[in-house]
């Protein structure tokens, strides 16, 4: 019992240090509309090009802790192949901590960036 | 509990749902993409991850693994109370003995000390009176009153009312109501923040502060009175309403809830004072006097207030002419409106009883602590096992603190219910000790206090056990092999202390209870001078303005007790203004003397219980008479008038070394221009006022010869009548009859109050009585649990000392040492608790002194039994567990393993 809870805990760690980026980039995804947690998992795949293949063991808590901070809300609705399935919508609140935390994101990048001699501009050309 | 798991099975469904639906869409894809069914299951699955991982990760984010957890302890400990119902029953009886007593006291206390007056910021309103050589009065003549007014800076407003305590009748739509009718000053509402909810108030007059003088005859109603006598009509102002025969037109009706003056069983009607031109004197006897209340300016103390109006007094009191007037006003008292209400001595008292409950309370929480703490020895194995799988010491700590809650939050209920219970019993005592109407059931506040102090209880009795096992070590325990492992000599001694504890607390409250006893038992036997047994008494309501111009004595009075004096069992009958002992109806009596001698000083400063009654009243008391004759049947409207006086008052006017035979012959009361009265005889002293207080000067007059056209006619026959009754009948049966006689003199006599003389007395042992029987009750639950305490902790000691004490008695030891062993452990517990008791005890007797009669707060004798009746309990409690010490056999003690 012990030991697992030791692992639990490194799975923990693992989980909070992706936190931000992944609350980020989900939030990101709900701006163009409501979607399910399967939907957003694809957005992600697709837009990302198949480079980030987010876990459900990361995605729902990270929902579901979207949830509780009234960053998104949800809703039981269908799909059109008639599954019933929750959907996220993003709220004000949370549009505005996706603004604040996109700005950060693009400091990190710059400074990132700068302290490795590239711009970043340049790398994503 | 089962709201509270089906709340989170729902929402860990709603959580499988999602990630089915996550599956469903997944394998959807897979198969449209052109994958086998089964494929592409096998594939989401894989792709999905640790299903069970996932949903666990998910809802410990959400904090609902915590909330489960919490459920599963509470689960777990209902469990285990369901598997010792022994321990449970124990521990939730004792709780709720100790919650019961103080949600009991609380209640009472409660409503008689924490009212809220309903009136606008009532801390504000004060009672104002004047005092002096003969002490306070209650009353106060109108020119006094103004010039309070006028002058004070302390106060914004002063108003007037006559508090008349006497039976009104209000002629209603179905008959005569009984109300109690005062007259008031026309701002008093307006002083009190409030005004009538339907028409208006009385209106003043612009210059003499009086009504108007159109006012006089109006009235106003309050809401009980509107609705039930009138049906809540909403056409009522206007209407013309008889009042004790005299015609009234109603301008208003109050709010709901309000009354003035506060108490009082009755409904309530107001007429307003109209100034006459008595007012403009201050001519004793004569003038009219009113009780003053009045309003403090916001941030004036009372106390400020008080030596204003003792200034203003001085000058106030030189309007007296008369030297003698004077010195009886010369001062001032001011007192909180809310605290007139209640006597110092029956807060005090109060008070006193609450604290002996939360004692008890105490003590029961001791005992609950010293159980739990045993409970959680034999349950270290439990714990060590628990911890040793992985709970962490908070969890440990927190599962304690929940089976503690659940067996105080049960204990609660429980005790609620004795709460009201205990209230229910001593419902009578506490509605004539306390003045309280309304049932008394436990309001928001009491049961607000009664879940804080079940919480606290939880705590207390927990917290020493939860953290005591969080804190041991896992390993020590695991390795030992039976629950015999023994616990270390620092919780011995913690569970010796609060047994201790234990053994103080009770001692204190039974001492308390012992003093009362006493009391009792002294007041039981002081001789009242008159018989009591087998007296029936009607405290009759009467309806004199139906006798108004008419003589009541023979129209009302003389046909009634002929009538009752022939029902059959009747041996005699009597009617007096009031029986000894009564509380409903008080007259006194003084003289106007002139002159400044000695005696002349005496016969002023007397005041003396004026009583008429009937000659027969000697036959149904039996008292008897230390000098000349009492009324009999020769005394009548046409013979000489006769009074008859006691020692005490023999001893006030002529003083205390003169033989009372020569009072015989005495000229004091004058009955009429001509008519004046002699002293026929003097009675025996006997308790009439109080039992624990001495005689008090007393003068009768004799009914049959109290006139219309006596001076004191109207007071004397028209306010209050008592009809006593000697038979040997039971009164459940002559009561009726006497009802129905009352009923056929009169329609209104049928309201009458019955008792008994017996019950009057015991009435007036009064708050002896109560504190005595709530202290018995609070008394006996201590020492019972007590005397389970040391039991509890000596078994305990046992069973973990069988296998030292068989080892003792297979190496020789005597079978009487080993119980002298145990023994000697109550002993020392008990001297040391009784030690510190005792001092206790003398401390707080102090606060039991104003109930105390004929016997010192700290006897010796009263503190030497209580303390030998608790030490003989709490040896026989050790006997039991001593003596199976020294039954243990060796044998089977070693091989115990």
């Amino acid at each position: 019992m012990s030991t697992s809870m030791a692992r639990r805990n490194q799975y923990r760690d693992r989980v909070e240090l992706l936190q931000g980026t992944l609350d980020m980039l989900i939030l990101q995804t709900l701006q163009w509309g409501p979607q399910h947690g399967y939907g957003i998992m694809q957005a992600l795949r697709v837009n990302s090009g198949e480079v980030l293949q987010v876990e459900t063991g990361s995605l729902y808590p990270a929902l579901h802790r979207l949830e509780r901070q009234r960053w998104v809300r949800s809703e039981w609705k269908h799909t059109e192949s008639k599954q019933r399935a929750k959907y996220y919508q993003i709220t004000a609140v949370g549009k505005k901590q996706l603004a604040s935390d996109l700005s950060r994101w693009q400091r990190i990048v710059e400074a990132i960036g700068a302290v490795i001699g590239r711009d970043p501009r340049e790398g994503e050309a | 509990m089962s709201l509270l798991s089906r709340l989170f099975a729902n929402r860990r469904r709603e959580l499988e749902e999602e990630i089915q639906s996550h599956l469903q869409m997944a394998i959807q894809d897979r198969t449209d993409r052109g994958e086998s069914p089964e494929q592409a299951e096998a594939a989401a699955i894989r792709e999905l991850g640790n299903f069970v991982r996932v949903n666990d990760i998910t809802r410990e984010t959400r904090g609902w693994v915590r909330r489960e957890r919490i459920a599963q302890d509470l689960k777990y400990a209902l469990r285990q109370l369901r598997t010792s119902p022994g321990f449970a029953i124990t521990v939730i009886g004792t709780l709720a003995l100790g919650l019961g007593a103080t949600g009991a006291m609380f209640t009472v206390v409660d409503r008689v000390l924490l009212r809220s007056l309903p009136y606008e910021n009532a801390q504000q309103i004060v009672e104002i009176k004047e005092a002096g050589r003969k002490g306070v009065r209650d009353a106060a003549p109108f020119l006094d009153l103004q010039q309070w007014r006028e002058r004070s800076h302390t106060l914004s407003d002063v108003a007037f009312y006559s508090a008349n305590k006497h039976v009104s009748f209000l002629e209603g739509n179905t008959g005569a109501t009984q109300v109690v009718a005062p007259r008031v000053s026309a701002n008093l509402f307006a002083l009190l923040g409030t005004h009538p909810a339907i028409g208006r108030g009385f209106e003043v007059q612009p210059q003499s502060e009086s009504v108007r003088p159109q006012d006089a005859q109006t009235m106003i109603l309050s809401d009980t009175v509107w609705r039930t006598v009138y049906g809540s009509d909403a056409n009522i102002l206007g209407k013309a309403i008889k009042l004790n025969g005299e015609s009234y037109t109603v301008v208003g009706v109050m709010p709901r809830g309000f009354t003035f003056p506060f108490g009082g069983a009755n409904p309530v009607v107001w007429t307003p004072i109209v100034l006459t031109e008595a007012d403009a004197t201050r001519i004793e006897e004569v003038i009219p006097t009113y009780a003053a209340i009045a309003r403090l300016k916001s941030d004036v103390t009372l106390q400020s207030a008080e030596a204003e109006l003792k200034g203003i007094q001085t000058e106030v009191s030189k309007g007296y002419t008369d030297p003698y007037d004077r010195e009886e006003v010369s001062s001032i008292q001011v007192q909180r409106y809310g605290d007139s209400l209640v006597g110092g001595d029956v807060s005090k008292a109060l008070l006193a009883l609450f604290g002996a409950a939360v004692m008890l309370w105490l003590i029961a929480c001791v005992n609950v602590t010293s159980l739990l703490l045993a409970r959680s020895t034999a349950r270290q194995r439990e714990i060590a096992v628990r911890g040793a799988l992985g709970a962490s010491r908070g969890q440990i700590v927190l599962q304690f603190l929940i089976e503690g809650l659940v067996l105080s939050g049960i204990a609660s209920v429980l005790g609620l219910g004795l709460a009201v219970l205990t209230v229910r019993l001593f419902e009578h005592a506490l509605a004539t000790q306390f003045n309280i109407h309304a049932t008394l059931t436990p309001s928001a506040s009491v049961i607000l206090i009664l879940l804080g102090l079940t919480l606290v209880s939880a705590l207390m009795a927990s917290i020493w056990p939860a953290i005591g096992a969080a804190r041991a070590s896992i390993e020590p325990a695991l390795r030992r092999g039976s629950a015999q492992g023994g616990t270390g000599r620092a919780q011995h001694r913690t569970r010796a202390l609060l047994v201790v504890s234990e053994i103080a607390m009770s001692l204190t409250l039974l001492v308390g209870c012992g003093l009362l006893l006493r009391t009792i038992y002294v007041l039981r036997h002081v001789p009242l001078g008159f018989r009591t047994d087998h007296v029936i008494v009607a405290n009759m309501t009467i309806p004199s303005f139906k006798f108004a111009g008419r003589d009541i004595r023979t129209e009302l009075y003389q046909p009634l007790l002929e009538r009752v004096q022939h029902l059959p069992g009747v041996q005699s009958a009597s009617l007096m203004t009031e029986v000894p002992l009564g509380k409903t109806f008080q007259m006194v009596f003084t003289f106007a003397v002139e002159g400044n001698t000695a005696a002349d000083i005496r016969q002023r400063d007397l005041s003396a219980q004026f009583r008429a009654v009937g000659p027969e009243m000697q036959r149904v008391f039996g008292f008897r008479m230390a000098e000349g004759r009492f009324f009999n049947e020769q005394d009548t409207a046409g013979s000489q008038p006769v009074v008859v006086v006691n020692r005490a008052f023999v001893k006030g006017f002529l003083g205390g070394d003169q033989d009372p035979k020569k009072i015989l012959g005495a000229n004091l009361i004058g009955y009429g221009k001509h008519r004046r009265a002699v002293v026929v005889g003097v009675l025996d002293d006997e308790r009439q006022v109080s039992i624990a207080e001495q005689s008090q000067p007393e003068i009768e007059v004799c009914i049959p010869q109290i006139t219309p056209d006596t001076s004191f006619y109207k007071s004397a026959e028209g306010l209050a009548m008592d009809l006593a009754v000697r038979t040997e009948r039971s009164p459940s049966s002559v009561v009726p009859e006497l009802r129905r006689l009352m009923q056929d003199a009169s329609p209104e006599l049928a309201t009458s109050n019955f008792t008994t003389m017996d019950q009057v007395v015991e009435d007036s042992y009064g708050s002896q009585q109560l504190a005595a029987r709530i202290l018995e009750m609070f008394g006996g639950c201590a020492l019972l649990l007590c005397v389970a305490g040391i039991y509890g902790l000596l078994a305990y000691l046992v069973t973990q000392r069988t296998r030292e004490l068989g080892l003792r008695i297979a190496l020789g030891a005597q079978r009487s040492d080993v119980m002298w062993l145990v023994l000697r452990q109550a002993t020392w517990m008990l001297l040391v608790g009784s030690g510190i008791g005792l001092v206790l005890a003398y401390l707080s007797s102090v606060l039991l002194k104003t109930f105390l009669y004929g016997v010192k707060p700290n006897d010796p004798w009263t503190m030497g039994v209580v303390t030998l009746l608790l030490m003989g309990g709490g040896i026989a409690a050790a006997y039991l567990p001593a003596r199976r010490a020294a039954g243990v056999d060796p044998m089977q003690a070693l091989r115990t393993e």
